[in-house]
């Protein structure tokens, strides 16, 4: 390796980052302090207006709820049921490897085909759950009529979707756990119960805390179940951040305002992962 | 062999101007010179968002022919209607604008209009007589060819009508009636949409203008919640509600895909939609087609007829290249105009009204099949008692304010305050003008 060889390497690393992520963020920064009522009309300077306007807006208020609420509910369920799964995958049994194989499958799927495919299975008229619930005598399910039932039924979308990459990751985790440590719990007399707090849980600590920010981070920003089951309906009670940011800068062609929702959508994210750090740091390596 | 350089190594003085010479000439070339220049045989960038099969052959083999009559390439890309304003503006930002694009958004035309970017098309529109509430002139200038209506029909189970003696509903309640006679097992009484989409605002609304609602007065201000009609916005909202037990569940995420699966299938007695209905219908249900018929939407007491409009039309846009762009658009628009309306012959109703006596046109199977539906939307465009409106095109003249209040959802909002929280029909008038004064002010 000649003595050039890494300085270059730095370069074209720091140069990408600026040129495909710094320089587009302070651009869109920058946008925030814009009054345009498209992409091509004459931008206004209004300073901190757009900041002003949309703090002062309960629906910014409301996507910021509605965020939390749908990012803290889908990672609780995801990490439940992905220790779950993972620890029932991680048994000895028959036809492991192909269960294995299945569970990881919805991940694998394309979001939008997923969720359209959802849409139309519980479709009021046509969907074959809906059918398949009438056939049994049973009520149809209002998936997406009220404004409780489209926020679970976004959140079940997502938990579907994304809970097999949680799995896969612990099922790793486990198979790095020490056996002896089981068979010194078991010595001792603990059961399942104790063995899994005592012994997997702290085990797979580290797993947790990079899980946990990683889906609070993709949760938190996620946009493509929302926008393709409800839009943030009804009555704006599945809008987020991102979805309120889309809405006014593409739809509404405030850019200003979407640029401005964008940036506090990040500087609250910023916060929430500066202080997970401090109350989870993460372990240096020994 | 040329020798380039003098002999201490320098360009002699005529090396040096033959160089600045083939610079200038490779410039000139190479489409860094005067806008003029570059755009000598610069193909035409047509931005295109009727993404159905038929429709894209129609545009490639246009493009073919185009090119081979007058060497020009037509490049035509394709992308959903709801992407287009995205797209136009993108485009002029980067540098690459489209030449010719597709809208389907009075309140796009106007914006691009007021800054410049698309150029009046009198020139190709003045030669026609046209259907009413379709050319939205600023000044007397027109910036785009509209070439369809997109006509908001009510369609309704011709078959169970007379299966269960009903008649042709012409009163609110009449219409509530039939649907909750119609409801039997799977099949639901009627579908509107009522969630917060462009299907809901195109095809939800049309009870409301039949009743006589007007969103704005002369000066742009709200008159949603005033004495007049308020009361009228509120029995339509109490009109929506008793309907709405009657439509199957989903109506809140139903859009154009649900809505036009439900009338193919028959799962619904009545719903919403354009000419299309029929197209599909023939290609996946041909039972269900002869099955079904269109009407206006009527008001409370039988006296007013309203249809909503969904139009679509070409704008050519200001660029090096708007000369040429507007020969294509002449050649279009003359030659190739009822060949592309022929890409979906009931769905396309034309806006220029000499199509519907055109031979090339009236010659088309299904134009044929359906002409008794094509009559009556032809009524629809000509009658002055029909009212012919719709959200964005609510007001005394084009302008983008009514389309802010379209694409902001105040009104299907007002139908789910109404219909999902319960709340006081005046109420939800209340809420939905209040959000529409904080829109436009």
């Amino acid at each position: 390796m000649t003595r050039w060889m890494l300085p270059g390497f730095l370069a074209v690393g720091v140069i990408a980052t600026l040129v495909l992520i710094v320089g587009p963020a302070i651009y869109a920064v920058s946008l925030s302090f814009y009054d345009a009522p498209s992409l091509t009309s004459e931008p206004q300077w209004v300073g901190l207006a757009k900041y002003a306007a949309v703090l002062q807006s309960a629906e910014f208020w409301n996507a910021l709820w509605n965020g939390i609420v749908y990012a803290g509910l889908s990672i609780v369920l995801q990490v439940v049921l992905g220790i779950g799964f993972a620890l029932l995958l991680n048994q000895r049994f028959f036809g492991r490897t192909l269960l294995r194989g299945v569970a990881f499958l919805p991940y694998l799927l394309p979001t939008v085909i997923a969720v359209l495919t959802f849409k139309w299975m519980v479709d009021g008229s046509l969907g074959i759950v809906t059918i398949t619930m009438d056939d049994l005598g049973l009520p149809p399910i209002y998936w997406f009529e009220t404004e409780t039932a489209s926020m679970v039924s976004v959140i079940l979308i997502s938990v579907w979707l994304w809970t097999p990459f949680v799995t896969t990751t612990f099922l790793a985790g486990l198979q790095t756990v020490p056996q002896q440590l089981y068979e010194a719990a078991r010595v001792d007399g603990a059961g399942p119960i104790r063995r899994f707090f005592h012994v997997t849980l702290p085990s797979l600590r580290p797993i947790l805390t990079v899980i946990i920010l990683l889906r609070s981070v993709w949760m938190f920003n996620k946009f493509d179940v929302i926008w393709l089951t409800t839009q943030g309906g009804p009555l704006g009670a599945t809008e987020h951040l991102p979805v309120l940011s889309y809405r006014k800068a593409f739809t509404l062609y405030d850019i200003g305002s979407g640029a401005a929702v964008a940036t506090l959508s990040f500087v609250v994210l910023m916060a929430v992962v500066s202080l997970y750090f401090l109350l989870f740091p993460m372990e240096k390596a020994k | 062999m040329t020798k380039w350089t003098s002999k201490n190594g320098m360009w002699t003085r005529r090396q040096t101007l033959r160089g600045v010479g083939a610079l200038g000439a490779g410039i000139a070339l190479s489409g860094l010179a005067a806008p003029a220049l570059r755009a000598q045989g610069r193909p035409i960038r047509f931005l295109n968002c009727e993404t159905g099969k038929d429709s894209l052959a129609f545009f490639a083999k246009a493009a073919e022919e185009y090119q081979a009559k007058t060497g020009i390439e037509v490049i035509v890309d394709s992308v959903p209607l709801a992407e287009t304003f995205t797209k136009i503006t993108n485009g002029i930002r980067s540098g690459q604008p489209y030449d010719v694009a597709n809208v389907g958004f009075i309140g796009h035309v106007l914006l691009l209009a007021e800054e410049g970017q698309i150029v009046p098309l009198n020139e190709l529109t003045d030669a026609h007589e046209w259907g009413n509430n379709i050319l939205f002139p600023i000044d007397g200038k027109v910036y785009w060819y509209p070439f369809d209506y997109n006509l908001a029909l009510i369609y309704y189970r011709n078959d169970l009508y007379e299966e269960n003696g009903l008649e042709i509903p012409e009163t609110w309640d009449a219409f509530a009636s039939n649907c909750e006679a119609l409801v039997k097992g799977r099949r639901k009484g009627c579908l509107f949409p009522i969630g917060s989409n462009s299907a809901t605002n195109w095809m939800s609304f049309g009870f409301m203008w039949a009743e006589g609602v007007k969103l704005f007065d002369d000066n742009w201000n709200v008159l949603l919640d005033n004495d007049e009609m308020k009361p009228k916005a509120a029995a339509y909202l109490d009109f929506m509600a008793r309907i709405y037990p009657t439509m199957p569940p989903g109506a809140l995420q139903a859009s154009y895909g649900e809505m036009l699966t439900n009338l193919v299938a028959g799962t619904v007695a009545h719903g919403s939609y354009a000419g299309r209905v029929y197209e599909v219908a023939e290609r996946d249900n041909p039972d269900m087609a002869a099955n079904l018929s269109v009407m206006p939407y009527m008001d409370s007491a039988g006296k007013q007829k309203a249809v909503s409009h969904g139009y679509d039309g070409w704008v050519v846009l200001n660029t090096d290249n708007t000369g040429p762009a507007m020969e294509f658009m002449r050649w279009l628009t003359t030659e190739r105009l009822v060949d592309f309306l022929h890409t979906a012959p009931v769905h396309f109703q034309p806006a220029r009204l000499d199509i519907y006596d055109n031979d090339q046109w009236r010659a088309n199977p299904l134009v044929q099949k359906y002409g008794d539906a094509i009559e009556t939307m032809r009524g629809l465009i000509t009658d002055p008692s029909v009212v012919l409106t719709s959200i964005d095109t609510q007001g005394p003249r084009p302008d983008v304010r009514p389309g802010t209040v379209f694409e902001s959802f105040a009104l299907p909002e007002m139908l789910q305050n109404k219909i999902l929280r319960g709340m006081d029909s005046g109420e939800a008038v209340d809420v939905a003008a209040a959000k529409m004064r904080e829109l436009i002010d």
